[in-house]
This record gives C-alpha cells, sequence and structure tokens, in this order.
C-alpha cells in the first residue's frame, strides 16, 4: 500500500457485523472452544470453526469459510492451521 | 444456533464454549486470593497518587522507590516458594516490550536536545512574529506550532518545558490568556505524543499490539486530525474571547531576542525520521539519521559548537588532559563537582534513565499481577459484564486505558500496563492491530496532559515556576496554576470523545480480516 493510502484507509464507519466470504479463508482468533470447536468474533460476527480445539483458544487461525449467513452474521468454517499467537503472551 | 451439529453424544456439554481465561492456573499463588497479586501496582498507584498530586512532587526517582516498595511488600503475601514470585519480576522486565521502548526513548532523547540545543524552538518563534500573529491568535498557532514540533522529536514532556519557556512568556507578554495558552502547549503536546513515529507513547502502543509502527501512526491521522481540527477552532474562537494580563510593553524586545530563523533549518532533521520511520524503516535507523542531520546543521550553521554536542570536562590531574586540551570536546575543571561528561547527547540521555528504570520495575510488577490471576480476575469480569459486543468492547477499552493513564502519572508507563489488557478485548473480537494502538494511545496521550498530577502538566510546571526568576516583569501571580487549566486541554478532551464515538458509530475500525498489521519485527 502506498504511503499516501495507509494514511486514507479506514475512512469510513465499519459495520460491527461484518460478512465473510463462502469459500474464502481468513485468519482470525479463537474466543472459545467447545472441545472440538472453536468460535471466533469478527465484530459480532460469530464464526464457528470446526476442528479448532481447546489449544487454539486465542491463538490466530487460518480458516476456510464454509457457509454464512449474512442476516444472521454467523457463519462456519474449517480450521486450517495455526497462523499467529496473541500480543497478549509476548 | 447450530453450532454443534456434529458433536459428540453430550451435545449440552459440547455447546458450552470457554474461552481462554479459565485455561492454565496462575503460577503465583497469594493470601487473600488473586487479586492479591494485584498488590505491588496497587500499592504504586496509590503512592504515586499521594506523591504526585497530594504532595506535588513530580520526581520519577520518588516512583521507583514506591514500585520497588510495593515489590517487597507484595512479596510477603505470595504462597509457596518467594522464588517464584522474583522470578516473575525477572520475567516482566525481560519482555521485548521494555527494551524496546527504552532503546527508542534514549536515541529520541538524544535527537530532541540537538533540535533544542539547535536552536528550533526559536525559529519556530520567530516564524510566528514574522507571520504577524496577535493575542487572540497565539494561543491557536502555539498549539499548532507545539504539535508540530512534537511531533518531531517525540517527546511531548521535552516539549512541554520548551515552549512553557519559549512560548509561554511570549504570549504573555504579547497579551494572549494565560491559561488558555498553557493548555494549547499541553494540547500541542498531546497531539504530537500521540502522532509521532518517535514518540515512546507511539511506539509502546505498537509494539504492544503487534503492528508496525508506520502503519500505526498512518492509521491514527483521522482520529488526531479530527479533535486537533476542532481544537484549533476552539483556541481561536476561546482567544478573541478570554483577554490577558496587563504587562509592561518595554520588554517585547524578549519576544525576538533568542528567535532566528535558521533554526527552522530543523524541520528538514524532523522531516528525515518522520519520512524513515513513515517508510517503514527501523526506528533506530530512523533517529540515527535524525540525529546525524541535525549535528551536521548545527555544526555548519553555528547552531552549537562540538563541544556543545558533546563535551568532556577532565580534573587537572588526569593523565592526557593536559596535552590535549585544545581539543574542542575537552576542557579541563578545576571544580571537582564539574567533572563529566555534559552536551547534547548525554543531556537527551539522562532525560530517560530514571523512566527506564521505572518502566522496567513496572511491567516486572505488572507480571506479577498477570502471572498471579488478578489480570485475570478484571478481564474475566470486564468481557462477562461489559465486553459483552464490539461495540461495549471498544467503550470498554477506552474506558480502562484512559482510567489506568488518568491515574498513573507517566503515561508511558501506564500504558505498558495497560497495552496487554488492551489486546485481550481487542483480539477476542479481532479487532486489528492498528486499531486496537490507536484505542490504547489516544487515551494515553491525552490524559498524560490533562490532570495536575500528570507527567506533562508537572513537567511544564515546573518550567513555569522558573520565569519570574528569568524575566524581571514575569510576577507570580502570572503562574497559572495547574487545576485551572483543566478544562482547556482541548485536544486531549477531544481525543477521548473522539474515540467514545468511533467507538458507537465504528468510525475507523478496522477487523483482523479487513488489513493485517505489518511486520512487527522492524522494530
Amino acid at each position: 500500500m502506498s504511503l499516501l493510502g495507509k494514511y486514507f484507509k479506514g475512512w469510513r464507519f465499519r459495520t460491527s457485523r461484518p460478512a465473510l466470504e463462502q469459500g474464502s479463508e481468513v485468519d482470525v482468533f479463537i474466543a472459545e472452544s467447545n472441545g472440538t470447536s472453536g468460535r471466533a468474533y469478527i465484530g459480532d460476527t460469530e464464526l464457528i470453526v470446526e476442528g479448532a480445539g481447546p489449544d487454539c483458544i486465542e491463538k490466530q487461525v487460518r480458516v476456510r469459510v464454509t457457509e454464512f449467513d449474512e442476516a444472521a452474521a454467523s457463519g462456519r468454517g474449517e480450521f486450517v492451521e495455526v497462523v499467529g499467537e496473541s500480543s497478549y503472551d509476548r | 444456533m447450530s453450532a454443534n451439529g456434529e458433536s459428540p453424544s453430550d451435545e449440552g456439554a459440547a455447546d458450552q464454549f470457554i474461552g481462554g481465561e479459565t485455561e492454565g492456573g496462575p503460577t503465583v499463588e497469594f493470601y487473600g486470593g488473586r487479586g492479591m497479586s494485584a498488590f505491588p501496582i496497587a500499592f504504586f498507584i496509590v503512592w504515586a497518587i499521594v506523591q504526585t498530586a497530594l504532595w506535588r512532587i513530580g520526581d520519577t526517582g520518588g516512583l521507583i522507590v514506591g514500585i520497588l516498595v510495593g515489590l517487597i511488600v507484595g512479596m510477603f503475601f505470595a504462597r509457596g516458594d518467594w522464588k517464584d514470585y522474583a522470578n516473575t519480576i525477572f520475567e516482566g522486565m525481560t519482555q521485548p516490550v521494555a527494551v524496546t521502548a527504552i532503546v527508542a526513548w534514549i536515541w529520541a532523547g538524544m535527537f530532541a536536545q540537538l533540535l533544542q540545543d539547535g536552536g528550533f524552538v526559536g525559529g519556530l518563534v520567530w516564524l510566528a512574529d514574522a507571520a504577524g500573529v496577535g493575542a487572540a491568535l497565539f494561543p491557536a498557532i502555539t498549539f499548532i506550532l507545539a504539535a508540530v514540533f512534537t511531533t518531531g522529536i517525540g517527546t511531548g514532556y521535552g516539549s512541554s518545558v520548551a515552549f512553557v519557556g519559549l512560548f509561554f512568556p511570549a504570549g504573555v507578554l504579547l497579551g494572549a490568556n494565560p491559561v488558555l495558552l498553557f493548555g494549547a502547549i499541553l494540547s500541542g503536546a498531546i497531539f504530537g505524543d500521540n502522532l509521532a513515529p518517535v514518540s515512546d507513547t507511539t511506539i509502546v502502543s505498537a509494539v504492544t499490539q503487534d503492528a508496525d509502527i508506520g502503519g500505526v501512526v498512518a492509521s491514527r491521522f483521522k482520529y488526531v486530525i479530527v479533535a486537533a481540527v476542532i481544537a484549533f477552532v476552539g483556541y481561536v474562537v476561546a482567544g478573541g474571547m478570554m483577554g490577558g494580563l496587563e504587562v509592561g510593553a518595554e520588554a517585547q524586545a524578549i519576544f525576538l531576542e533568542s528567535s532566528e530563523a535558521i533554526g527552522l533549518v530543523h524541520v528538514i532533521s524532523m522531516l528525515a525520521v518522520i519520512g524513515a520511520a513513515v517508510a517503514g524503516r527501523h526506528i533506530v535507523e530512523a533517529i540515527s539519521w535524525g540525529i546525524v542531520i541535525a549535528i551536521v546543521f548545527n555544526l555548519v550553521f553555528g547552531l552549537a559548537s562540538l563541544g556543545d554536542i558533546v563535551m568532556f570536562n577532565a580534573p587537572e590531574d588526569a593523565p592526557l588532559a593536559q596535552p590535549l586540551e585544545s581539543l574542542p570536546i575537552l576542557t579541563i575543571v578545576e571544580d571537582a563537582d564539574a567533572v563529566g561528561v555534559t552536551g547534547s547527547l548525554m543531556s537527551g540521555v539522562a532525560g530517560f534513565l530514571e523512566l527506564s528504570i521505572l518502566v522496567l520495575l513496572i511491567i516486572g510488577a505488572a507480571q506479577i499481577m498477570i502471572r498471579g490471576g488478578a489480570f485475570e480476575v478484571l478481564l474475566e469480569w470486564s468481557i462477562e459484564n461489559l465486553a459483552t459486543n464490539v461495540r461495549n468492547a471498544e467503550l470498554t477499552m477506552v474506558g480502562t486505558a484512559a482510567l489506568i493513564n488518568a491515574i498513573i502519572t507517566i503515561n508511558t508507563a501506564a500504558e505498558v500496563a495497560i497495552g496487554p489488557y488492551i489486546s485481550k478485548i481487542g483480539e477476542r473480537f479481532n479487532l486489528n492491530g492498528y486499531r486496537r494502538a490507536n484505542i490504547l494511545d489516544g487515551q494515553t496521550a491525552a490524559m498524560g496532559y490533562i490532570f495536575p498530577w500528570s507527567g506533562g502538566v508537572l513537567a511544564a510546571y515546573g518550567a513555569m515556576q522558573q520565569l519570574p526568576g528569568d524575566y524581571e516583569w514575569f510576577e507570580q501571580s502570572m503562574i497559572v496554576t495547574p487545576i485551572d487549566v483543566v478544562p482547556y486541554v482541548f485536544q486531549g478532551w477531544l481525543l477521548v470523545a473522539v474515540f467514545i464515538i468511533a467507538a458507537l458509530t465504528g468510525f475507523g475500525r478496522e477487523y483482523v480480516t479487513d488489513r493485517e498489521t505489518e511486520e512487527v519485527a522492524r522494530v
């Protein structure tokens, strides 16, 4: 991104319920897990991540989005891999 | 919801999503429960309030003693082997966040001093005079110049002191309202402290949120400039409404006495640092370029001599002092107390030494609070009760960052302590590092310069108290009492307001999925 572009990025009112694109891959922090699946909040959008166990909590993981309901702002996806740590623990 | 269709037989239990806060026990246990691990920090906060607010002693060394006593007393509440308690302090103190900030302060401190000694503020005064700025406009113009200066040098404390020393008497002399002028200087310091890539708080906010400094600066511009435009209008309007003091006109020459246009050459030194940092260069490299350019300008334009930049003051009996006395960086001194190294580089570094030690100890104590579980108690409570959705989470981040910074005098230290907490709440809702860093630093910069016990106000007030001795016409009654300036620090109050509105409306909000922060390893 250009220098000027960085300054003008984000001059907008961003929704609290962002949409995700089905079939895309996103990197998100997992907030909670029930043992077999994880849950990530992107704003108030909820994404259930199948295969994201307790080990993934507060880690950034890559998720392949398999379904997304824009009206309910919720979706499901498959765990691909862990891609990052929380800055909290550093 | 249909979250767990393929879960095992015990569907009720499988529906139960559990967050990270219950995972793993604290490594240090305390008599009286997890909350007691906050004792060292809590003791320090009480000490800081008593010392700086009630007794008006803005001494960083005293705060170091406060945190040390807190850490020692806190140890007696720890269960089991006290070695774990001690090791946790070390674990906190050796975090990269601390040393990164300290290295940057030392570099920035040298750079700032070179600019000050190179007559940069004098150059700005000259410009204000040449442009014919009157009493009513003076606070507004001072706000802009203080903002530019602080953005260049990165230390709001330093520029508060410099501007109170130069702009404050000049403005009072011209008939500007002293309280408004003081507020304008503090507002400028907030602007720069918040936006400058070389500012200690900018660096801490970026590092604690895993974000690159250039990206953080660029992304926070929108909040800072909205607040600043309104603040500027506020100073213009208030400047026209609030009158100044009656000062004898005979001393107006002081205004230009120390002001020369050539100091403005350091705009280039500033731009070099800003440009390099925003372009993503390592902060040490960016400021080093600024230092080199500032030294060259100081020497070439005669703004400062080599001896002003670094000077060895040796005793008479030193073995190699007499033969080398002709060197421009060596002076032989008779008075034993005068022996030492002086000059811009030395005094620039010296200003940050005590703060560095204090910050190391505070994050050692913060680590006790994290490993002992008090932070978890606070987090669990606010995540469950306050941060229930992304809007409330952002409001919680604004509120807690503002509260902690309003309490702890040295805003960088407060930011280091609250940084991980902002990170945890923000990551839960996948807010990206830029947004988290901006929420954190907006409150940190603002609250560091508003209250009578804030570090910036204390430093500036100290400088103001020297003015009656510096100028014959400056009377004791012209000094502004710190409590009076609180409502007039427009940039501070507006910055907090902008972030509250941004949290409510989603202005500037970015998620991890919108944009990843760039590689932080450059820092």
